[in-house]
């Protein structure tokens, strides 16, 4: 209590900057006139009096240090001197201490905008209510509808009758909650109902009734959804993101109780989520509308939703407080076997020991569904490596600048430790200086991660709508960057503040800046080997990564893309059922062969390059079934489909307008499939094949066509077949097209004699002229899709050579700056070298000798580590399995030529110094 | 001067205190003078460092200060007891004459008690 007071009146005064100096000053002099007063009543002269009462006193220095540390907070004080002289200091050599800012600000500002992705990536749980209590059923990214499991028997996506039957016996769950795992690939199409406004095609998702109340989330307005929307015969509902509600209705509270057309059909919007809310995972397009799973069969026209084995739903559940996770998995895999053994596709001996590997894996589900986290993990680990060897190399340089400093500086340190400054305190001048330094970078720093993760932002996810990820650090990304910052300045401030004081100050007077003894220090040189090791290492992954990208730019994709448009479409939004889309391709076909410039008109399932594929098993007739399932993509498409992505026919013949619905049944496969299924010069043509043995007459090969890169360039021998849009597979039972979902052909392919710039808007006005509800979900450029699945390749490939870039700069800074200092240490020997006749060539040699065995050094140290590397990123790289020696040579080059640079400029400044100011510089 | 003993640790601001409760208020001076009679001149005392120590005691609120008028007419700081600093200078008096006992009795121990 006593010092608590203490310390408080301390502050208090320290606050006010009232050190009581005039206090004690008034109350000496009093006490003097007293002691003098009372001296003289003793008998003394007036003048001895006084002196007595001196005497008497003490040290007045003394006394006024001792009362000046009662009243204030000295340590606080000479903190802030410490600080303003720090300031001075710096200030002094603006050369230093900006290159010093500015490597501490690349390298935090590096990590803090990585750190700032991971954590909103990775580490950021979903804004729900209590999200350490979620759980999701399931471990993998599986999506998004079919029927099976891993090879492991890990199932993550379930059927409806499997959701329900474990909501209902699983108490364990306060709420178990179901949500669509494929909502991406399904987008819907919405129009306000009775407004003149094209319809837009938008991310909606279809949710359990509970969905709302599992996350213990309520509206911003209006309701959420409940179990009642969520039931057979109810009226259709959905609830609206609020960042839609903000954006597309400006917030217009009316917009609750309205209706919307979805997929033509009225659906009543009873709420807006809350703020800030992006659905269960996060993606680059969040959904807009959240709609009820039992709504789903007639807004989205699918027969899976009900009284099927198809799996379609993610499930999350809120766990009640107590329940034991690890007994919890087993009742919901005891209760997962026993549902899916009563579907009966799971009889006999073989299916029993498959039902029995059958199981779910209950992973944390706080977090969402971790969709797009599996797919950029590895990716953000590794520039997370990067970065922090950028950082590391960052210090490294930093630590050199001070320990150069500290040296320069020694002569100053000596004539401070002479004139008594302890060895303690100089430490804490230095210290504070680095502190300052690398506070200030620290907050550079934070300025460069801000614009660096918005760029990464917009790198990683090109033409998201909105992309739920803030790009201003989190308090956690402060508190990362200005910590790493200030363990940088004092871990790396305490090495060259230590050996800086060490100055002996006899030694300085003397005039110690006479040295013979080598430039710089085995402490200074091994930083900057440390550098250039590094360096290599991150400039031979960026030449990886950048070939790699190239080789996959460079695949021969067997497609043209040049004056071709790809709008893609969805009938099925606009109200078509499966027997009217027939009239439908004949009206595209007609309407856009009428527009300028457009040649070709293809409609199709999917196109090349872009993130689809609906694989089918095969079977060839009268060939014995394989033992393997021998699965192709299935694409229907009409007769000029392969001219307008400019795929060739080899053999045979292609789809024609003759393959009319009433014509033979026909398809056309690529090479792959001929070489998977046929012996080497069978002919395939007027060959059968179907999904087995049974079917296996549906389609007669008429024609072979090029292996073309579909889904993502790199996915090779993959067979395919294709077959015209409207036939259906002969065996199929003839009432079974009002539910075969591939009647829908979910892409139109345009080719033109020249580029039309307006064709999206053109695209869109003759759909609208077929069917207002006819929208364009995605309007793309052939080459743009194509690049598109190069994005990710080409942001590692880019932030790779960023990392490298800076890394290689910051090794000649270092470089440089330790050979500068040696000439400048050496400048007197060098001068009495000169005046014994060494010829400047050599002087230019002996400093260029020096940086460049640094370099090699570094080499020795980064050659080996790259191909220790290597291990770790051939998983990321394309066809590329060892360092190869072109980019190893061109990095080890590059590194010789910074080296070089680095070198030569402090040799050349040695080479012309003059031997006579050389030598009357002290 | 030799002979003098110099003030130990801790001991003078008991002092303060004790002289403040005996006198009342009193000035820096009256305070350092006192301490010296009472002591019978043996102690050597810079009474400079008695100010520090004031102030200190003044911080942790065991006296409180003001300026007032001294006897020759002349402004001095006057220093007094306050209730806290009443209740430490029991309180450190039973501590002292604790201490002074033990020391007492052990000092006054014979070889053969020992």
């Amino acid at each position: 209590m006593k010092s608590l007071r203490r310390v408080g009146q301390r502050m208090w005064n320290f606050a006010l900057r009232r050190d009581g100096g005039q206090r004690l000053r008034e109350e000496m002099q009093e006490h003097i006139a007293m002691e003098t007063a009372h001296n003289q009543r003793l008998g003394m002269s007036p003048a001895e009096a006084r002196r007595q009462a001196l005497i008497k006193w003490g040290g007045a220095s003394a006394v006024r240090e001792q009362y000046h540390a009662e009243k204030g907070l000295p340590l606080m004080e000479t903190m802030l001197q410490d600080v303003r002289y720090a300031v001075r200091m710096l200030r002094k050599s603006p050369v230093f201490t900006s290159v010093a800012v500015l490597t501490l600000a690349l390298g935090i500002g590096a990590n803090a905008a990585i750190f700032t992705l991971i954590n909103a990536l990775m580490l950021k749980n979903l804004p729900v209510a209590d999200p350490r209590t979620l759980v999701r059923l399931g471990n993998n990214n599986d999506c998004c509808v079919g029927i099976g499991s891993h090879d492991n028997g890990e199932m993550s996506f379930f059927s409806t009758d499997t959701y329900e039957y474990l909501r209902k016996n699983l108490p364990e769950f306060e709420e178990l909650a179901a949500m669509q795992a494929g909502f991406a690939y399904r987008p819907v199409v919405v129009r306000m109902d009775g407004s003149s406004e094209a319809p837009r095609s938008v991310m909606g998702e279809f949710v359990s009734g509970n969905y709302f109340r599992t996350f213990g989330l309520n509206a911003s307005v209006g309701r959420v959804l409940e179990d009642r929307d969520d039931a057979a015969g109810a009226p259709f509902t959905a609830v609206m993101s609020y960042e839609t509600w903000k954006t597309r209705f400006h917030g217009d509270p009316g917009v609750v109780g309205s209706t919307l057309r979805v997929n033509t059909r009225p659906v009543t919007v009873v709420g807006i989520a809350p703020k800030g809310f992006y659905g269960d995972r996060l993606l680059p397009s969040p959904p807009e509308y959240y709609l009820p799973v039992e709504s789903m069969p007639q807004i989205a026209n699918v027969p899976y939703v009900h009284h099927t084995p198809v799996q379609w739903l993610y499930m999350i559940g809120r766990v009640r407080p107590g329940v034991q996770l690890g007994s919890l998995q087993e009742k919901v895999n005891t209760l997962l076997r026993h549902q899916l053994a009563e579907t009966g596709r799971f009889s006999g001996k073989s299916g029993a020991e498959r039902l029995r590997q059958l199981h779910i894996v209950l992973t944390p589900g706080g977090g969402g569904i971790q969709a797009m986290q599996e797919g950029y993990d590895r990716q953000l680990r590794m520039l997370m490596t990067a970065s922090g060897l950028v950082l590391l190399i960052a210090c490294a340089n930093l630590a050199n600048l001070l320990l150069v400093r500290g040296m320069s500086r020694k002569a100053e340190m000596n004539v401070r430790t002479a004139l008594g400054a302890r060895r303690g305190r100089i430490v804490r001048q230095l210290l504070t200086e680095s502190i300052l330094l690398a506070s200030a970078g620290g907050l550079a720093g934070l300025a460069i991660a801000y614009a660096g993760t918005q760029m990464l932002l917009a790198m990683a996810f090109p033409g998201a709508e909105s992309v739920p990820i803030n790009p201003s650090p989190s308090p956690a990304v402060l508190a990362f960057a200005l910590g790493l910052s200030l363990l940088t300045g004092v871990l790396f401030g305490a090495a060259p503040a230590w050996i800086a004081s060490k100055a002996t100050p006899a030694d300085a007077l003397r005039g110690g800046t006479r040295s013979v003894a080598g430039g710089a220090t085995m402490l200074q040189s091994s930083l900057v080997v440390l550098q250039a090791g590094l360096s290599l290492v991150l400039l031979v992954c960026a030449g990886l990564f950048g070939k790699s990208l190239s080789k996959l730019e460079r695949i021969d994709l067997k497609l043209d893309p040049v004056n071709r448009y790809i709008v893609h479409i969805n009938p099925q939004t606009a109200g078509y059922t499966q027997r009217q889309v027939g009239d439908l391709y004949r009206a595209i076909e007609d309407r856009f062969h009428a527009l300028p410039g457009v040649e070709k008109v293809g409609i199709t399932s999917y196109t090349p390059m872009e993130d689809n594929n609906n694989g089918w098993s095969v079977q060839i007739q009268g060939k014995k079934e394989q033992e393997h399932n021998a699965i192709a993509s299935y694409l229907k498409v009409n007769a000029e489909y392969f001219d307008s992505v400019g795929t060739r026919v080899v053999r045979g013949r292609g789809i024609l307008p003759s393959d009319t619905v009433s014509a033979p049944h026909v398809a056309v496969v690529n090479q792959e499939f001929v070489r998977q299924l046929f012996k080497p010069g069978e002919n395939p043509i007027g060959q059968h094949f179907g999904g087995d043995l049974k079917s296996a007459g549906d389609w007669e090969i008429v024609g072979v066509v090029e292996n073309t890169a579909y889904q993502s360039a790199t996915w090779n021998e993959h067979m395919m077949y294709f077959v015209p849009t409207l036939q259906r597979p002969l065996s199929a039972e003839p009432d079974s097209i009002d539910r075969d979902e591939n009647m829908y052909a979910g892409a139109i392919v345009l080719k033109t004699s020249r580029p039309v710039p307006d064709m999206e808007e053109s695209a869109r006005k003759t759909l609208a002229g077929i069917n207002p509800n006819l929208s364009v979900v995605r309007f793309q450029t052939f080459s743009a899709q194509i690049a598109d699945q190069f994005s990710q390749a080409r942001l590692l490939s880019g932030l790779t050579s960023l990392f490298g870039g800076l890394a290689l700069l910051l090794a000649t800074l270092g470089l440089y700056g330790v050979t500068a200092y040696g000439v400048a240490r050496r400048t007197a020997e060098i001068g009495i070298r000169m005046a014994l006749g060494a010829a400047r060539s050599k002087v230019t040699f002996m400093v260029m000798r020096g940086a460049m065995v640094q370099a090699l050094a570094g080499l020795a140290l980064g050659i080996p580590t790259t191909l220790l590397c290597m291990k770790y990123l051939s998983s990321q790289l394309y066809d590329i399995k060892s360092v190869e020696g072109s980019v190893m040579a061109g990095a080890v080059a590059l590194l010789a030529l910074a080296a070089a640079v680095a070198g030569l400029i402090p040799a050349r400044r040695a080479a012309s110094i003059n031997p006579v100011q050389a030598l009357r510089v002290e | 001067m030799g002979d003098k003993t110099d003030v130990m640790q801790g001991t003078l601001a008991l002092m303060v205190l004790k002289t403040l409760d005996v006198l009342g208020p009193l000035h820096g001076w009256g305070i350092a003078r006192r301490i010296e009679q009472i002591s019978g001149d043996l102690l050597s005392l810079n009474q400079g460092t008695l100010y520090p120590l004031l102030l200190r005691l003044e911080q942790e609120g065991s006296i409180d200060s003001d300026w007032g008028a001294s006897e020759n007419n002349r402004r001095a700081r006057y220093y007094r007891l306050t209730k806290t600093g009443r209740k430490q200078l029991q309180s450190e008096v039973r501590e002292w004459q604790q201490t002074t006992e033990i020391m007492a009795r052990f000092l006054a121990a014979r070889a053969e008690e020992l």
